[in-house]
């Protein structure tokens, strides 16, 4: 990855690509590339969906290698739905074949003056942007199977809904997976609506001609890709909990804990939690004849995905993730699986977040729009999104702006993105990072269970209240770092209880890149990542007072614990001071 | 109380057919007033590599336990049992683990000292991995159903084991494989 394509979509006469060398920017991938490159080129008051705003694609840094678990794609922007800075990610194919064509970067800039839709051909060839009028407003399950027709299916295609070209703010874009299919979705933030404004329909990537990516000591990263296997294969999380159930297994744990947000908020627990569990959808998809078991790309050992087939044994969507389940089930009362993948459907294919989709219909359902548990009414909303419809539109733009069309107070937003599915009342430690992370409420943020092992920021007392805060601090530092090495976050379980597979970890970066890299280096590059970000927002306008949660979870205890968000402002305030 | 007794021996691919009981809860006979160590090891039996290994996740009455020498187990009391989960809020309902602090407001207080041991009953949840490798376990042990637990279980178990039932009282479920 020697190289950044920028493609400039309002040049005068047409889109004008540019290929050059890394500059600044060598060594980087993934999210730090994302988050480095909007830092230092996008005006922090541009509008989002204007030309100044700039739309980064990322392969990490070992994509497109012979390395396991390496296929994360980071997309980064100004965010039209916080107005933060953004780095969304997805698994899927397009990060290891943009890897191997030599780009450590496609970067859109600009915005076309008419009213043309385009799709961009990147090959070892060069890059190619035709215009494609016939793409118009088609969703993303139709429109892949229209461009497989003409590119093949040796490709990998990433491609934004009608809901993107509608610059809906739930917009996501899509990255086909093995099977071709529009599955896995840079999803949070509204990128999809930024591609949308640039009129960008369709980016297929072809690495026909080329080869993997050689390390600077094959040998060495080779055998350091083993051992990192071998850690996940035998951890029982990676190596069998994923595999078995995907990451729906969550659901019963959750809803016992008591920290399962249901009815869009209200309680900790879901009476038919166990109907949609991890356990009951493995058991469904196999009797189905669909899978519990699949890869979202090629080289990943964990398979924490599945094929949800449809009762006549139809192909329906991917297997529902966790948060997908909770947003479209719990939250919203639902607890037919059926209903729920019918709308992982949907949202795959016009393409929006599903975490944000699932919790605006649950604030609709508060405003009235439908009842608690009512599931043709969901599909019926969501329906509304797909047909651009004024409603659509409102729905499209996220739990915020419906909440504030129909005047709901209980709206879970942090920087006006929703909140994923673990109640902060009941965690407390992780509605830290919900109020605190640089990307508007996002679990991801501060996923990487690594700390311990990177000791970033040194050991804390898992027993005194102001530990919740250092946890939160060190794990979105080591999330910003794995997020930039395109590896799933998913690993960090197996780093978390195996040293050797963290060290495993060090030593396919070093292998790969010819230089010893240290627990600190992993640190310094979070840091870096974390600052840059912060940065951005504090020039956007942001301040302390939007690293907070909205005040109903300070108010309203949440049952079975009765507990409200104790964390104060103050300590709040502290997960930046490093 | 009014108990039948019923003795199943079932085929293995049957035992799934148990599972969703399971994610619900079932009432099993316990001698109560002990701590969860011995609960779990010495009534039901389950080693104690197994219980430290690989049961990582353990509620009691909606609360994640850390210290299993420290819970006392009272009538009635709800526990549920589960592997290793993942995510960031998998660790973190872990029983001791790394993360415990991230939901230190819901986590189960210890007890400080054990109680008398009497006959009663506990509510008993298996999830994910636990469900198969349990589920053997407990119902040689025996499970306390409902009259109505009972017949939706009989709906789906394979005609052979259809069993005349009584319209009242409660069954004693024991089933091998």
């Amino acid at each position: 990855m020697d190289k950044i394509a920028r493609i400039d979509m309002g040049a005068a006469g047409g889109p004008k690509v540019t290929v050059a060398g890394l500059g600044d920017y060598a060594g980087l991938g993934g999210r730090a590339m994302t988050s480095l490159v909007v830092a230092a080129e996008v005006h922090p008051l541009a509008h989002p969906l204007g030309a100044e705003n700039k739309l980064v694609i990322s392969p990490g840094m070992l994509s497109g290698t012979v390395g396991s678990m390496t296929g994360r794609l980071s997309v980064g922007c100004k965010s039209p739905l916080t107005g933060t800075i953004k780095e969304s990610n997805a698994g899927g194919q397009a990060a290891q074949v943009l890897a191997r064509l030599g780009y450590a970067a496609v970067i859109l800039e600009g915005k076309p003056a008419g009213d043309d839709l385009y799709k961009i051909v990147i090959s070892k060839d060069g890059i190619k942007v035709i215009v494609d009028n016939s793409l118009k407003l088609m969703d993303n399950y139709p429109v892949v199977e229209k461009l497989r027709k003409e590119y093949g299916d040796k490709v990998a295609y990433m491609t934004i809904g009608s809901a993107g070209e509608r610059k809906m703010l739930a917009a996501s874009i899509a990255c086909t997976d093995p099977e071709l299919r529009p599955t896995r979705h840079c999803g949070r933030g509204g990128v999809g609506a930024v591609m949308g404004a640039k009129r960008v329909k369709a980016i297929i990537i072809d690495d026909a001609g080329v080869t993997m990516r050689p390390a600077k000591n094959p040998e060495a990263y080779r055998d350091a890709n083993r051992k990192f296997v071998e850690g996940l294969r035998k951890h029982p999380v990676t190596g069998e909990g994923l595999p078995a159930y995907g990451t729906n297994v969550l659901t019963n744990v959750l809803n016992e804990a008591g920290g399962y947000p249901t009815n869009n908020f209200k309680t900790g627990q879901f009476e038919g939690g166990s109907k949609i569990s991890g356990e009951a959808q493995a058991e469904l998809e196999i009797k189905r004849g669909g899978s519990a078991t699949h890869g979202c790309h090629r080289g990943c050992v964990i398979q924490c995905s599945g094929i949800y087939n449809d009762k006549d044994g139809k192909y329906l969507t991917k297997q529902p993730e966790y948060e997908t389940v909770w947003s479209h089930g719990g939250h919203c009362g639902i607890s037919n699986l059926d209903a729920i993948a019918q709308m992982d459907y949907m949202d795959d294919n016009f393409g929006v977040d599903t975490i944000e989709m699932g919790v605006t219909i649950g604030v609709a359902m508060d405003a009235g729009l439908a009842e608690f548990g009512d599931e043709a009414g969901a599909i019926r909303l969501l329906e509304e999104v797909g047909k651009g419809t004024p409603l659509g539109c409102v729905l499209g733009s996220g739990a915020g702006i419906t909440g504030k069309v129909f005047g709901v107070e209980r709206v879970p937003v942090v920087k006006n993105q929703a909140l994923p599915a673990y109640d902060p009342r009941a965690v407390q430690g992780i509605g830290v990072t919900y109020a605190t992370t640089t990307q508007g409420a996002d679990h991801t943020a501060g996923y990487a269970i690594a700390t311990n092992i990177l000791k970033v920021g040194g050991d804390v007392d898992p027993l005194k209240t102001e530990g919740q805060i250092e946890l939160s601090r060190n794990l979105q530092i080591a999330t910003a770092a794995i997020d930039s090495t395109g590896m799933c976050l998913f690993i960090a379980f197996a780093i978390l209880d195996q040293p050797e597979t963290f060290q495993a970890l060090l030593d396919m970066l070093g292998s790969f890149h010819g230089i010893t890299m240290t627990g600190d280096d992993v640190v310094a590059l979070g840091k870096k990542v974390l600052s840059a970000e912060r940065d951005f927002n504090t020039r956007a306008g942001f301040t302390k007072h939007d690293d907070r949660l909205p005040r109903f979870f300070y108010t309203e205890p949440v049952a079975p614990h009765n507990v409200t968000f104790m964390m104060k402002d103050e300590e709040l305030d502290e997960v930046f001071n490093w | 109380m009014k108990l039948e007794t019923l003795k199943l021996h079932l085929n293995s691919d049957d035992l799934h057919l148990f599972f969703p009981l399971f994610q619900k809860g079932v009432t099993v006979p316990a001698i109560v007033g002990c701590t969860l160590k011995s609960l779990l090891v010495d009534q039901f039996a389950i080693p104690v590599d197994y219980v430290t290994d690989r049961i990582t996740t353990i509620f009691l009455d909606n609360r994640p336990v850390d210290d299993l020498d420290r819970t006392i187990i009272q009538e009635g009391s709800r526990v549920t049992l589960s592997a290793a989960m993942p995510g960031l809020v998998g660790a973190t309902m872990r029983r001791g683990g790394f993360y415990a602090a991230l939901r230190q407001g819901i986590s189960y207080a210890a007890d400080s000292e054990k109680t008398s041991d009497t006959s009663g009953t506990v509510r008993l949840k298996l999830f994910n991995l636990l469900l198969a490798e349990l589920a053997p376990t407990v119902l040689a042990r025996g499970l306390i159903l409902e009259r109505d637990e009972f017949n939706e279980l009989l709906r789906n178990l394979p005609p052979q084991t259809k069993h005349s039932q009584q319209d009242t009282g409660m069954i004693l479920l024991t089933a091998t494989f």
